[in-house]
């Protein structure tokens, strides 16, 4: 019996993995997230210089990178306003912005998951409560309610990794209410009740279990708004303060330079935020490809 | 016969619809391109540069500016007496001007302008708040009529200053019947003596002003001035370029090199009268109690909210002047668009101190300057940035930036801090700020408007302060005060500038720049001429086709 569990699960993971072969766009998607990853976590290393110089060298300010003679030496994409190397802060910012979107999912996740579980599983009046605020809380654009809970909170990194977390939450919450009231109708879950185990028991060792497919697919997704409304809130001035180097502040603070020419300091932050957004929807698409049971050949 | 009289109606009304839209081709609409919208319209409440210009061209005082300087010439006013003791004004009124209303200008209409300012009693008082003449006309006692052309000012203590003041929009002449009609919503529908008169305000898009075909100097050249907002300076210059605007202010100074390219236009630029600081808190200021801008002796220093004990030490102040390169400020951020400060008025102004040996770029005299007040290690500060940008500052936030990397090769941590331009103006003045970027322009073209405004004591109120250091030296405002009451200008620019001096070493703010002002035109309109307020006046200007 132990056995044959362990070989069926095998063979599970090993399709999973050939379905993921084949499906070109999500590899392409997963390319792209390990490069950024890799800079995030290398920043140190492989960023050719100071993303935040002191004193600044102004004088070294909007040169041109490396399609240019005129450039400044040793900064390849060039230097923004404040004569800074534009590589070296995009790198830097694959940091704050990965970070940031990461930790806004988790508490979207965490709050997501407790809310639906919560609703789906027991029901009933706390289900419609949850529900009614969850309805409420959509009504709203994400970006706005953002903003909102950001202006009351005050500026910065954390407070808009804390808001858009909140803001993701509900549509977390639906989304795993949802599965916990298809699993909770199984015949399984039917049997554990029978045999009088715990609403705990059954929730964290049944009906969580199972609901980890969506949360992936939908994590995934999720990533990749995050760091889009992170990088939103950074442009607007209320996200991430300098000198950290944002992406969406590096756009905000470089974007008046396009008209006058400068146009790399402006845009290579914005290829970045495209480029991570792209591959985690890539990845996110693929994911839910794969995972969901009815696209099954 | 029927279809006769259609055909007569039909031609009738080509040659109608004909002229008129050749008349509207033929009128010259001139649009100006303006960063921001207006508060007020009411001349005596605006404080800001965007309500101002407006106001320019729709209000006359009773003296003016002459074209391009802070000279004053006759306006609404022939010609005035000073009394001996100069306490005593009495102005001989132009006769046969009207009010775009219709009414006519008068005595009436001058102690009207004048006394809904200072007199708590009068009924039109409850609707303005009055900042201006609390910082410039509180030595103004009253305005008295002596005939229907002839009206008095009296004065409680002579005023140096006075006579350039009374150009300025505050005391702008206003109509007592328009006032009537409309109550508290008159800021909305202004009316005056000037070249235009008010159409219609939209608010955040546009203020339409048409030409006054009875204004006493004549009617202007161009039909209608139109002010549009357009926030961002990039599309401001975009629109400019395909001709949707004349006329625009405030062009990013990264954008000059394409400006100057373009044959279509012309780029106007001149030293300003302004200046850009960063400020650094005291710590200390007082409550005045009474609303007089004055500190009694019954009114005591308090701590500030934004009280930090680093900046209470002269030498901190001192250290972190010597830690940031303004000249490498102006040239790259500035973009050299403006001079390098070392005293907290422009260079061209009565009572310059050009003695004054500025702080040097010097990171490493200001780290032994904080070991000497006892930071070492230095600390971690915060700042407050402006969220927009003025005539004396363009771009803060990259101004800050920089401040931050300078400060922080001496040890010194700052925390950016920005908040609503509203809330800032509130905290700052409030004194909640641990140091801040701000500056001014001048009104009146008077050193008193900087000096005594920005860096006496007497500013140091907490709530309404204009002295942003909140830098509470009793000598300095002694040589303020006894300036302002010197007819004699020689004595007075000595006052002047023993006061710098103090400032100077006293060290409560890092002044960095004054800004050129800068404003671009398409290359057929003619006739602007620039002034050191950067105030606007089209009265002159034309289109030419």
């Amino acid at each position: 019996m132990e056995q044959e569990t362990t070989t069926y699960k095998e063979s599970t993971g090993r399709e999973l993995l050939r379905r993921f072969k084949y499906n070109k766009s999500a590899v392409f998607g997963l390319i792209i997230i390990l490069f950024m990853v890799f800079c995030a976590i290398t920043a140190d290393f492989i960023a050719p210089n100071d993303p935040y110089p002191s004193p600044p060298l102004l004088a070294n300010k909007l040169k041109p990178g490396f399609w240019s003679d005129k450039g400044a030496p040793g900064m390849p994409l060039g230097s923004d306003g404040l004569g800074r190397c534009v590589l070296s802060r995009i790198i830097y910012g694959a940091r704050v912005s990965l970070t940031a979107g990461f930790v806004a999912v988790a508490i979207a996740m965490f709050l997501g998951i407790t809310l639906g579980v919560l609703s789906g599983y027991f029901g009933g009046w706390i289900d419609t409560i949850i529900m009614r605020i969850v309805d409420i809380m959509f009504a709203f654009p994400a970006l706005l309610l953002a903003i909102v809970i950001v202006a009351v909170a005050g500026q910065g990194l954390e407070k808009a990794m804390i808001a858009i977390g909140i803001v993701y939450s509900p549509q977390m919450a639906r989304i795993i209410r949802s599965s916990v009231l298809y699993i909770k109708e199984m015949e399984y879950i039917e049997v554990q009740k029978a045999i009088g185990s715990s609403h705990w028991r059954i929730i964290f060792r049944h009906i969580l279990p199972n609901s980890v497919a969506p949360v992936i697919v939908y994590g995934t997704l999720m990533l990749a708004s995050a760091i889009l409304d992170c990088a939103a809130l950074g442009f607007l001035g209320l996200g991430a303060q300098p000198p950290i180097p944002e992406w969406g502040a590096m756009l905000a603070d470089s974007y008046s330079f396009i008209v006058s020419g400068a146009w790399w300091a402006a845009t290579f932050p914005g290829i970045a935020i495209l480029l991570s957004v792209l591959g985690l929807n890539l990845l996110g698409d693929g994911l839910r490809d794969i995972l969901d049971p009815r696209l099954k050949q | 016969m029927k279809s006769k009289g259609i055909l007569v109606l039909l031609l009738i009304s080509v040659l109608v619809l004909g002229t008129t839209m050749l008349a509207l081709a033929q009128e010259k609409v001139l649009v100006f391109g303006s960063s921001g919208d207006v508060s007020r319209l009411d001349p005596a409440d605006a404080t800001d540069g965007e309500s101002i210009s407006r106001m320019d061209n729709i209000f006359e005082g009773l003296v003016e500016y002459k074209a391009g300087s802070t000279e004053i010439q006759p306006c609404l006013a022939e010609s005035w007496d000073v009394s001996e003791d100069g306490k005593e004004i009495v102005f001989h009124l132009r006769k046969g001007v009207k009010f775009h209303d219709g009414t006519d200008f008068n005595a009436d209409a001058v102690v009207f302008s004048f006394e809904r300012q200072y007199n708590p009693e009068h009924p039109y008082h409850q609707y303005g708040e009055w900042a201006y003449w609390g910082y410039m006309f509180s030595d103004i006692d009253g305005m008295e009529k002596i005939d229907d052309y002839t009206v008095k000012l009296i004065l409680s203590e002579p005023n140096a200053s006075i006579m350039t003041s009374l150009a300025m929009f505050t005391v702008c002449i206003v109509s007592p019947a328009n006032a009537e009609k409309y109550g508290e919503d008159a800021f909305k529908h202004p009316c005056g003596t000037g070249p235009f008169k008010f159409v219609e305000w939209v608010k955040d898009d546009h203020i339409t002003l048409e030409a006054n075909e009875n204004y006493w100097r004549g009617r202007p050249k161009v039909d209608k001035l139109i002010f549009r907002v357009i926030p961002d300076p990039s599309a401001r210059l975009l629109s400019l370029e395909v001709g949707e605007i004349h006329g625009m202010e405030y062009p990013n100074p990264a954008d000059f090199d394409r400006i100057r390219a373009n044959p279509d236009l012309v780029l106007m630029s001149e030293p300003g009268m302004n200046i850009g600081f960063m400020a650094m808190n005291n710590g200390y200021g007082y409550v005045d109690a009474n609303k007089n801008g004055v500190k009694d002796p019954d009114e005591p220093l308090e701590k500030t909210p934004g009280y930090f004990e680093p900046l209470t030490k002269k030498e901190v102040r001192q250290a972190i002047n010597m830690a940031i390169d303004k000249e490498a400020i102006v040239r790259d951020i500035y973009m050299g668009t403006a001079s390098v400060a070392k005293n907290g008025m422009p260079p061209f102004m009565l009572g310059y101190n050009d003695e004054i040996e500025d702080y040097p770029y010097d990171p490493t005299r200001a780290k032994e300057l904080l070991a000497e007040a006892g930071y070492p290690d230095g600390f971690e500060v915060t700042l407050h940035v402006m969220p927009v940008s003025r005539p004396y500052m363009f771009d803060p936030p990259k101004i800050g930036e920089a401040i931050q990397s300078y400060l922080a090769a001496v040890g010194i941590k700052v925390n950016f801090y920005q908040v609503d331009w509203a809330t800032y103006l509130q905290e700052t003045e409030a004194g909640m700020h641990q140091m801040c970027l701000l500056g001014w322009t001048g009104d009146n073209g008077d050193p008193d408007n900087f000096l005594n405004v920005l860096y006496g004591l007497n500013a140091c109120s907490i709530g309404t302060a204009g002295n942003y250091a909140f830098y509470t030296n009793e000598e300095n405002q002694e040589l303020l005060t006894k300036a302002l009451r010197t007819y004699d200008v020689e004595k007075r620019a000595e006052y002047y500038k023993k006061a710098q001096e103090l400032i100077h070493e006293d060290a409560g703010w890092v002044f960095l720049a004054h800004s050129n002002q800068n404003m671009v035109f398409r290359k057929n309109v003619e006739g602007f001429v620039l002034h050191p307020t950067s105030r606007m006046f089209f009265y002159p200007v034309d289109i030419k086709r």
